[in-house]
């Protein structure tokens, strides 16, 4: 069975520095680290101290809110160094790696295994190994807690937002695991797991398009149709006490390789894109887990002063290169430029070089497809919401955006709930930002409201 | 880019940098800050970059969209200018060309306009330092609309005082730009009209030229309806037919009187998308369908058991409710402003078409006001959160019986 789906409502956004889908393949060279920071809203306890042999999938910390969950290290090495952010939570673990392969295992199943495989037993897996960081709960897109039990599963294979990873390339030669962790999610669930791929890819005939044993869902149309939220609105939406569980294709490979050789991943493949990547490396990095992001960035990027986004330009959050590595969430980094040039009476010069939606800027009827340049400049000062009406063609869910975001500024709860806010993430209203022309961050305020709404029940 | 406008705006960068110094926090004139801001990003777009998690922007500003409000109203004030000047010497009695009809009506138009714009410019600016906040570029449109709703004949105090009024009371006084339940411009325009009445309404230039009757048709019509005229034929017999009220070289306010210039405005708003053509469209179908509707009102009726003459004013062919007095400038440039109307897009289509409603109510079976574009927006500002409510409820409960099929405890 597999539905179709074409979306009208949205925006492509026809950012320059599109990746190509070439692969390279970097080692690493020092340090590897372990980042449980990645996690917003969970607390770890440490396990090892300075100095401490481990293995590769040894235990390194344990989740408070889930005993049962550790975090494992992705090298076998020594503990170079446990380092500790705000309020003393655990931000960092570096592991110098000793180069051998001594690794602890775990059950190892074949992908025709997991089709029977108890529900208990994958999930006791998947929360002693960690794996459980990598699916994501609705309402609020926290990670899965494994008492609950969703209504459905959704894998995300698509990407239209600028820019995300094209799944078709980070299946190429891991049809395996892709079917051994899409075997694993259906046991998870009473419910269908949806796999949710692009309409253009249809004909692909790899992997996904052949994938068995789930729903194979097809969207079509711009940005947000590639978004979860999209996905989980049109195909089974989320009713006050229902769960579901959300999961991207490469989160998927991850789990599937778990299962198929028993061992904790160690390497990722990431996308690497934006105008500030040279052109020759706009495209995907394949890199041990918890690389620093300066051996992942290495030569990549332009001269300037550039941010790099963990996550797309649309939705992402600013990595601190010095500071920061690849996460196990890690999906991608746009690396934009830092755009603080000012424009004389940019505010009405009839620019056809600045991309907008709005037909009162003359670029906006510019009727060639072209890609345009794009930076972290506002293009435009704070001011008080004034416009009506112009935020709900970009918005898939089934909200009305201006009283909807009058009520969450308002911190009217409730109304929101009714409303529809528990079925949304932040990442859904992205679009309604990027057009603001009071420059609103639509993005923040829902997220306040939704953790407003998380402190007080529902 | 030219060299010239390269050094122009190296030498502007560097004088704001120096000036920035002054009004930032702990700067000399720290206060005034909001004017800094104002100047500043109007010379140069601010060097701000995203926070959050949206990192790129649209190109698009609200100076921008403000803006171009205020372009869609240029031909109406080139309009009322011209025809001020047609008037002027008209009433006078005196012959002359295009030409000096646009510098009479200069003369008589723009001190109206500059005074809306200094003094309602000086309260943006006082509350704006006073509250901290941003000079909007809203007032750009407030500070044009309102002069355009004015007769040409009104005293430059008035219009101060009215457009003090508006940006005070119909705005400041809730919170600034965005927060306004009511149309700040019309706010001063109700204000005048009920607070300077005489010199609101009527025989507008009847005052500067002695003799000269110079009522609108609008006014007229109601008159002759009273009388039991037949109101089409007596305004014809005055010169006021559907096409000259469509054209618009009649008395009435600066800008309302001709439709090309209006739907001219309505044609920019409408394709920048800065306009709702929902409210238009609404209005103009409830105006439609009220005016006809009036036509089967009996023009006699009983009365104390005798036979009476009602008035006739209700048998005028709904499309002269387009024309006549200020309707279309109301539901273009009035109604459309999206901060005091309806915000959900049922509300708007039901907000717009009451606006049309209530207008030809007042205008037909209200001996007292002539005109009722003004009051019927005011009054649909004041009910569109009530709208809002009923349309947002709606859907809510739409959107519940959909869920109701997904839900996992369904059972």
């Amino acid at each position: 069975m597999s539905a179709e789906f074409k979306i009208n409502k949205g925006l492509d956004i026809p950012m320059e520095g599109a990746p190509g889908d070439q692969v390279r393949r970097i080692e690493s060279k020092g340090t590897l680290s372990v980042y449980p920071s990645e996690f917003k809203n969970v607390k770890f306890k440490i396990l090892v101290e300075e100095g401490d042999k481990v293995v590769r999938g040894g235990v390194l910390a344990r989740r408070k809110d889930i005993p049962d969950c550790f975090v494992r290290s992705p090298a076998a090495g020594t503990v170079k160094s446990v380092i500790l952010g705000a309020r003393r939570s655990l931000k960092e673990i570096v592991i110098e790696p000793a180069g051998s392969d001594d690794a602890e295992t775990f059950d190892a199943y074949t992908a025709a295994d997991l089709l029977s495989a108890e529900r208990e037993k994958l999930l006791a897996e998947l929360t002693d190994t960690g794996m459980l960081g990598v699916i994501r709960q609705r309402p609020f897109s926290h990670t899965a807690n494994p008492a609950d039990v969703p209504k459905s599963i959704f894998v995300n294979g698509m990407a239209t937002a600028p820019f995300r990873p094209d799944a078709h390339v980070l299946v190429r030669g891991k049809e395996k695991e892709l079917q051994a962790g899409l075997n694993a999610l259906t046991r998870l669930t009473d419910g269908p797991v949806h796999l949710n791929l692009d309409a253009k890819a249809k004909s692909a005939g790899d992997a996904l398009t052949g994938a068995e044993g789930v729903q194979v869902n097809y969207f079509e149309g711009p940005h947000p149709s590639g978004n979860t939220g999209t996905h989980v609105h049109y195909l089974d939406p989320i009713v006050p006490g229902d769960v579901v569980w959300t999961l991207r294709v490469s989160d998927v490979l991850l789990i599937g390789e778990l299962l198929l050789t028993g061992r904790v991943p160690n390497r990722k493949t990431v996308l690497l894109a934006g105008p500030g990547v040279k052109e020759e490396f706009r495209g995907y990095v394949d890199a041990p887990l918890g690389a620093p992001m300066s051996e992942l960035l290495e030569g990549a990027l332009e001269e300037g002063d550039l941010r790099v986004v963990r996550g797309d330009a649309l939705h992402g959050e600013a990595v601190n290169v010095e500071d920061s590595g690849l996460y196990l969430y890690d999906e991608g980094f746009v690396v934009l430029p830092e755009d603080r040039e000012r424009h004389l009476l940019g505010w009405y010069a009839p620019t056809t070089e600045q991309f907008s939606a709005h037909k009162v800027v003359p670029s906006a009827w510019v009727k060639e497809k072209k890609r345009f340049s794009f930076g972290t400049n506002t293009r435009g000062s704070k001011r008080a919401l004034v416009l009506t009406g112009i935020y709900d063609p970009y918005v898939t869910l089934d909200i009305m955006m201006d009283p909807f975001i009058r009520v969450c500024i308002a911190g009217e709860t409730e109304e929101a709930i009714a409303m529809g806010i528990l079925e949304s993430d932040p990442e859904d209203f992205a679009l309604c930002t990027f057009v603001c022309p009071s420059k609103t961050d639509f993005g923040h305020i829902v997220a306040e409201t939704l953790s407003m709404i998380e402190e007080e029940g529902i | 880019m030219s060299e010239f406008t390269k050094n122009l705006k190296e030498t502007i960068e560097k004088k704001h940098g120096e000036a920035h110094e002054l009004f930032k926090e702990g700067g000399k004139f720290e206060k005034l800050y909001p004017l800094f801001e104002a100047q500043d990003t109007f010379l140069l777009t601010p060097p701000d970059t995203t926070k959050g998690p949206t990192h790129v922007r649209d190109a698009v500003d609200l100076k921008r969209v403000m803006f171009t409000v205020v372009v869609a109203l240029l031909p109406c004030l080139l309009w009322g200018i011209f025809n001020a000047g047609y008037q002027y010497y008209h009433y006078s009695g005196v012959e002359a060309g295009p030409i000096a009809y646009m510098l009479r009506g200069s003369w008589i138009v723009m001190p109206i306009v500059l005074t809306s714009y200094i003094v309602g410019g000086l309260w943006e600016v006082l509350f704006a330092v006073v509250r901290k906040h941003e000079i909007n570029e809203g007032f750009l449109v407030t500070g044009l609309l309102f002069p355009l709703t004015l007769p040409p004949t009104i005293a430059l105090w008035e219009v101060a005082v009215g457009i003090s009024f508006g940006v005070v009371v119909g705005k400041e006084v809730f919170g600034g730009t965005g927060f306004n339940i009511l149309n700040p411009a019309l706010t001063a325009r109700a204000y005048l009209f009920f607070a300077h009445a005489k010199d609101m309404t009527g025989e507008i230039w009847a005052k500067s030229i002695d003799g000269a009757t110079g009522a609108t048709p609008l006014g007229m019509g109601a008159a002759f309806g009273g009388e039991g005229k037949n109101v089409v034929d007596a305004l014809a017999d005055r010169g006021h037919t559907f096409f000259s009220m469509f054209g618009g070289l009649e008395p009435g306010s600066i800008g309302e009187t001709a439709a090309i210039p209006i739907l001219l405005g309505a044609a920019i708003l409408i394709v920048s998308g800065v306009g709702s053509w929902r409210v238009m469209s609404g209005g103009c179908l409830g105006l439609l369908g009220a005016g006809i509707l009036m036509n089967f009102m009996p023009t006699q009726g009983m009365e104390d058991g005798e036979m009476v003459q009602l008035t006739t004013w209700t048998q005028v062919p709904a499309l002269y409710h387009f024309v006549m007095g200020s309707f279309l400038f109301g539901i273009v440039f009035m109604a459309t402003d999206p901060v005091s109307a309806a915000n959900t897009n049922m509300g708007k289509w039901i907000y717009g078409a009451l606006i049309g409603v209530v207008t030809v109510l007042v205008r037909v079976t209200n001996p007292g006001f002539p005109e009722g574009v003004m009051l019927a927006i005011l009054f649909m500002n004041v009910m569109a959160p009530i709208l809002d409510h009923y349309v947002v409820q709606a859907h809510i409960k739409n959107r519940n019986a959909k869920l109701r099929k997904f839900s996992y405890a369904k059972g």
